[in-house]
């Protein structure tokens, strides 16, 4: 079998150099891949030689969002200086190159390095601007086929994107092994670029912004009430437009912007490769955006402000989409919609249209110059920019030929920002994206994927327009559960159950369908794999289903919900098979205790995990509290003090404050995941690895956990010590006194109910110890209220 | 009941700086500590023979862990005294050490020994939380709202003082401010010099880069807690740390810290046997107890009963410590009392100077005594709120 990444290539360690904003998070997020990473900047003139790195270290820890997994992960970056540890980059296999853009500075730095760098080292550079052959031309000959760019995207941890782009002399190989480990140990996205200004989704999406500032100030619009436009109403993330430039750093856009003046002068659009007034006399005046708190907005006190034009002062932001407009957007047909905002006479869908022509006109002229196909503007536009869909597929979405025409009127009557033509494929094809492949305008034909070893990992990987899924076969399907399997190898052993309900709710069909599938699986299969195809893994009990009951006052059969729910986590843990949880976004309430059963999980990096179930008045009884004072016991019994309190102190703040994991690797440090749980740095990676690792477990002597028995609990004195917090708080005012009733609910089942310290007992009597609990706080008129108030407004209620 | 037979005179007291927790005294065990204190009180006076010493008894609020095992006895063990010497370890709590010295005293004045050393140790890094190393609280307490109050931590306890003696934020932030400022203007005098022993700190640190181990030396002799930067904007910006709407916060309530003390009694006629020269003489020392959710204002019970077992006036007073457990309790003790201002606290308290727990009552004790050696105090007293509900005193006159 062939190695997904040769030999020659195996990245042990990584250097990043350049702390800044950049450099740091990518060491970080190599932390967070468990990558063994150094990071180096210049050594401090005064005091401590290592302060640059330290500082920016020191910074990583307050940024928002948290670059880090976890807090600890920090430790795992080494720090180095150029003066004292350039011999440590012969321990590297891959050099990242992260410091300011300067050619000089960098071809400057390249000289220095070059000497210490393995013979079979990769040299990147994370440029966003400068010409990668022409950073390629300040590397001597031995070292020029080993290096590239890669483009990573900010914040790196969150931005799937990264772009990789060789120089004309770069190894092909060395591509391969480079994109490789970006996808599968990094977890990113890969778009092959090629060596042109901006590259690819900042070429587009700067323009894409430009041609927004154009038509804001063609139109008279408010920049509020452009980002109003320009955010979810039309797919794109909630900081749209400007509030996007405010927190990317006007002067980093003005400098983005600069690129393209400079080095596209024959461009039909060059005339628009320049700041706005507006822009350059913000940057001038030091309003630089979110880091200097002036930007675009600007936040008073609680108001947000925004600039007007015609005033050249802030004043309350309260930008919003017209009704009229947002009738058009709330169309589902996207050829009804685009030709609504191309009729309507309203600014604001005139806005939309001119900027969704004027982007897709630039995208149909420069595909061939910017980009191997059509698929990689798409995905670079969604992986980079957060757009729900790239250019070529809204526009293939509205009807190719149609917006082809209209395309060709608005040039022809010179309402577009350029007059160059639109090239001749545009008319010959019928679509950018089909199922052979994706169209390339260099050349001229449709471009399958590209297949390397780790691409086949994702077993439904993201699609454009026009490809299909790979296709599924159904082995059993009940009301609101899907059990189905993959036509292959590892598809015949290890089937995966899919819930078929929103956000993967469980509701008692769910619960149904969990225990026939167990048995099919346990009939039929080696294995079993719990993987939802898209969203969450699951956002808990399905509270719209058991309301009605509820307020019919039917506790009776309440009680046999939660038993029903009690025994599809009892299957899935005491199953003869294998059950592997595969776990991305979120997995709340009842399905973080669905995970926490599974004998192991395969979590996405990007999990957030968690017991809610105190934020509607209610503990986990879904054998949550039981498990977490079986782990106790256990670990409690391995210890010098043999006292289950020292592993039940921290477990039950998790309960109590509904605390959420901010990554699958917080979640381990919060014991809701299991320490041997796999973690996956590409969620499209999961169920590959989850099939994986049921299979292997099916294969390796694996057996399912026994029923425990002889459990030592915390009983009484445990759930005082628990209750003495739980005093504090309410006479500090800190909880109410319905918080205090249902935290000391979850001190109760954690403890083992209210029996002596040291009493044993069995894995059923902690789940009637925490049904009991969990039926008592459902009777309470606080709990139904909190119920009520989730479900009509999505919001916990404080009562 | 034994009757009084002779009196007990103060002849040294010690301590060592007070670091805070986690601060330079981070890598020093607390029996080490008190080791040191004992053998520095002794070496205050003529040489004498340590055979004679009847007892020492030491407070410590958590003597558990590091400072379990009776660390009164590992103390005088560890300060090489002979071995014919015993140790007693006593706690209660925040009064510890102030008890120790007067248990201490009466030992003396009850005709049991002639020599006897009362002392106090706390190092609360070593404790992982304020409450101990395993924290657990009888289920009874929950049972009625009678007993609820065990359970309170002693912040809930300050905002409850707070609510009930009408203390302000402003007036706590200005006491805990005052308290910084008279903290740091004595450290400038010099006004601590005498009562405390320079500790070196020896630390064994693995040096990673060489693969050896470094041996530091750092030579602890002043107070960490005292804060320069503190400042009535900054005390006036931080949240309530118990309360959601209370004002009690980390910065007008005692420090954390670690530190010890010891005090060296004798009757006359060990005086006159070892040449030591009286410095102040032990009057009395009484406790009380109060409600247990309003336990700041234990002083304002204890301190009558002490003047009323010494025959003194409260204006006979001079000096007084009252440790700073929470600027609100302070205020409200004094406010209570109508203790004068200008006698509390002098050179600061444990906001700034910070609070061992246990030690504290020894630590103050040997503040008292300096001052009387400096000829600034006559009459000097010791008092402390106590978790739980109880407040103590002691009084003690200049020779």
């Amino acid at each position: 079998m062939s190695r997904p990444i040769p030999l020659q290539f195996r990245i042990r360690r990584v250097a990043v150099l350049g702390a800044g904003v950049m450099g740091a998070q990518i060491a970080a997020h190599c932390a967070n891949a468990n990558v063994s990473v150094v990071l180096f900047d210049l050594a401090a003139k005064e005091g401590d030689p290592d302060g640059i790195v330290r500082r920016a270290l020191d910074g990583l820890k307050k940024l928002e969002p948290a670059p880090l997994a976890t807090a600890d992960r920090l430790a795992l970056i080494d720090i180095a200086n150029y003066d004292r540890d350039l011999a440590r980059l012969g321990e590297c296999d891959l050099v990242i190159e992260a410091i300011a853009e300067r050619m000089d500075w960098k071809h400057g730095l390249y000289a220095k390095v070059a000497p210490h760098l393995r013979p079979d080292a990769i040299f990147a550079s994370n440029t966003s601007g400068l010409s990668i052959n022409a950073l390629a031309d300040g590397c001597p000959d031995s070292l020029r086929s080993r290096f590239c760019g890669v483009h990573f995207f900010n914040p790196p941890r969150y931005m799937s994107l990264v772009e990789l782009i060789p120089s004309r002399a770069t190894d092909a190989a060395l591509l391969d092994a480079l994109e490789t480990f970006l996808t599968t140990t990094l977890g990113k996205s890969v778009v092959r670029a090629l060596d042109t200004p901006n590259f690819v989704a900042n070429r587009v999406g700067v323009f894409s912004m430009l041609a927004a500032m154009h038509h804001t100030e063609r139109l008279g619009l408010g920049f509020d009430e452009v980002d109003a436009l320009t955010g979810p109403a039309i797919g794109r993330p909630k900081s749209a437009t400007y509030r996007t430039s405010d927190v990317v750093g006007l002067d980093t856009l003005l400098h983005v912007v600069k690129t393209m003046t400079d080095h596209l002068p024959a461009d039909p659009w060059h005339r628009y490769y320049t700041a706005p007034a507006w822009l350059s006399a913000l940057v001038g005046r030091g309003a630089l955006g979110q880091k200097t708190k002036a930007g675009v907005y600007r936040k008073d006190g609680r108001q947000i402000k925004v600039l007007d034009l015609a005033t050249q002062d802030y004043r309350d932001a309260a930008g919003a989409v017209a009704e009229e407009v947002q009738v058009i957007l709330a169309e589902r047909d996207p050829q009804m919609k685009l030709a609504a905002l191309r009729a309507s006479a309203h600014p604001q869908a005139q806005f939309l249209w001119s900027v969704f022509r004027d982007v897709f006109h630039y995208v149909a002229v420069h595909l061939g110059d910017i980009a191997h196909c059509a698929r990689d503007v798409d995905f670079a536009m969604r992986w980079g920019f957060g757009w729900q869909a790239g250019p070529f597929e809204t526009w293939q979405a509205a009807g190719w030929q149609q917006v082809s025409g209209w395309l060709r009127e608005d040039i022809a009557a010179g309402r577009t920002m350029s007059e160059a033509p639109l090239p001749a494929w545009v008319f010959e094809r019928h679509a950018a994206h089909e199922a052979a492949g994706s169209w390339s305008a260099s050349a001229a034909t449709l471009l399958p994927r590209a297949s390397l070893p780790a691409h086949a990992r994702q077993l439904f990987p993201e699609l454009v327009l026009g490809e299909m899924p790979r296709a599924t076969h159904t082995i059993w399907e009940g009301d609101e559960v899907r059990l189905w399997t993959l036509d292959d190898a590892d598809g015949a052993r290890a089937p995966v159950l899919s819930f078929k309900s929103r956000m993967s709710a469980i509701g008692p069909k769910v619960l149904e369908g969990v225990r026939e599938a167990i048995a099919r699986a346990e009939r039929d299969f080696d294995a079993l794999v719990i993987w939802q195809p898209q969203g969450p893994f699951s956002v808990g009990a399905n509270l719209k289903q058991i309301r009605p009951v509820l307020e019919a006052g039917d506790f009776k059969a309440l009680d046999g919900v939660i038993n029903d729910f009690q025994q599809a986590s009892q299957a899935i843990k005491h199953a003869q098979v294998p059950v592997v949880a595969a776990v991305q976004n979120m997995a709340l309430g009842g399905g973080c205790e669905f995970v926490m059963h599974s004998p192991r999980a395969v979590v996405a990096l990007e999990s957030y995990i968690g017991l809610v179930e105190a934020g509607v008045g209610l503990i986990p009884a879904g054998g949550g509290c039981k498990e977490f004072a079986l782990r106790a016991a256990r670990a409690a019994e391995a210890s010098a003090t043999k006292d289950p309190m020292n592993f039940l102190q921290s477990v039950f703040q998790t309960i109590a404050m509904a605390n959420v994991s901010k990554s699958a690797r917080h979640a381990q440090e919060l014991g809701l995941l299991k320490s041997d749980d796999v973690v996956v740095m590409h969620a499209h990676e999961l169920l590959h690895v989850a099939r994986r690792n049921a299979i292997a477990m099916a294969d390796s002597a694996w057996r399912p956990a026994l029923q425990a028995s002889n459990i030592m609990v915390a009983g009484r004195s445990g759930i005082a010590t628990l209750e003495m917090m739980l005093v504090n708080m309410r006479e500090g005012g800190l909880i109410s006194a319905h918080d205090y009733r249902v935290a000391r609910a979850a001190a109760v089942a954690l403890c083992g109910g209210e029996i002596e310290t040291g009493s044993r007992v069995s894995e059923q009597w902690l789940l009637e110890v925490e049904r009991a609990e969990f039926v008592a706080l459902l009777r309470t008129p606080e709990t139904q209220a909190r119920i009520a108030h989730m479900m009509d407004t999505g919001k916990p209620l404080r009562n | 009941m034994t009757r009084q037979i002779q009196d007990a005179y103060i002849v040294a007291a010690k301590r060592t700086a007070v670091a805070r927790k986690n601060g330079a005294f981070r890598h020093v065990r607390p029996d080490d500590m008190l080791a040191h204190v004992l053998r520095g009180t002794v070496d205050a006076v003529p040489a004498f023979d340590l055979n004679d010493i009847g007892d020492v008894v030491v407070g410590c609020a958590m003597p558990e862990a590091e400072q379990g095992m009776n660390v009164a006895r590992i103390g005088v063990l560890l300060a090489g005294f002979p071995v014919s010497v015993p140790g007693i370890t006593v706690n209660r709590f925040c009064a510890s050490g102030l008890n120790a010295v007067a248990d201490a005293a009466m030992k003396i004045m009850t005709g049991q020994c002639d020599i006897a050393i009362g002392a106090g140790t706390e190092s609360m890094t070593v404790m992982p939380t304020m409450m101990g190393n395993k924290v657990t609280v009888n289920p009874r307490a929950f049972e009625s709202d009678e007993h609820v109050a065990i359970a309170y931590g002693m912040g809930l306890t300050a905002e409850k003082v707070v609510q009930q003696y009408k203390v302000s934020r402003e007036d706590q932030d200005a006491f805990a401010l005052a308290s910084h400022h008279k903290a740091l203007a004595a450290i400038a005098a010099g006004r601590f010099r005498d009562e405390v022993l320079p500790y070196t700190v020896r630390s064994h640190l693995p040096d990673l880069a060489s693969n050896t181990v470094r041996l530091t030396e750092r030579v602890f002799d002043t107070d960490e807690g005292p804060r320069a930067d503190s400042s009535a904007e900054a005390l006036a910006k931080l949240r309530p740390a118990f309360s959601a709407r209370g004002s009690v916060t980390a910065g007008n309530s005692s420090q954390m810290s670690d530190g010890a003390a010891a005090v060296l009694l004798m009757s006359e006629a060990a005086m006159q046997r070892t040449g030591a020269v009286p410095i102040a003489r032990f009057r009395s020392f009484a406790v009380a107890g109060v409600p247990p959710e309003i336990m700041g204002i234990g002083p304002v019970e204890a301190i009558p009963k002490a003047l009323k077992l010494a025959g003194l006036a409260q204006d006979d007073i001079d000096w007084i410590e009252l440790n700073e457990a929470f600027a609100a309790q302070a205020l409200a003790v004094m406010r209570t009392l109508g203790l004068d201002p200008a006698k509390v606290n002098p050179i600061g308290g444990a906001i700034a100077l910070g609070h061992p727990l246990g030690a504290t009552g020894a630590i103050r004790t040997a503040t008292v005594i300096a001052a009387m050696q400096r000829g600034e105090a006559r009459t000097g007293m010791v008092t402390m709120c106590i978790g739980t509900g109880m407040g103590a005193a002691g009084i003690f006159e200049k020779m």
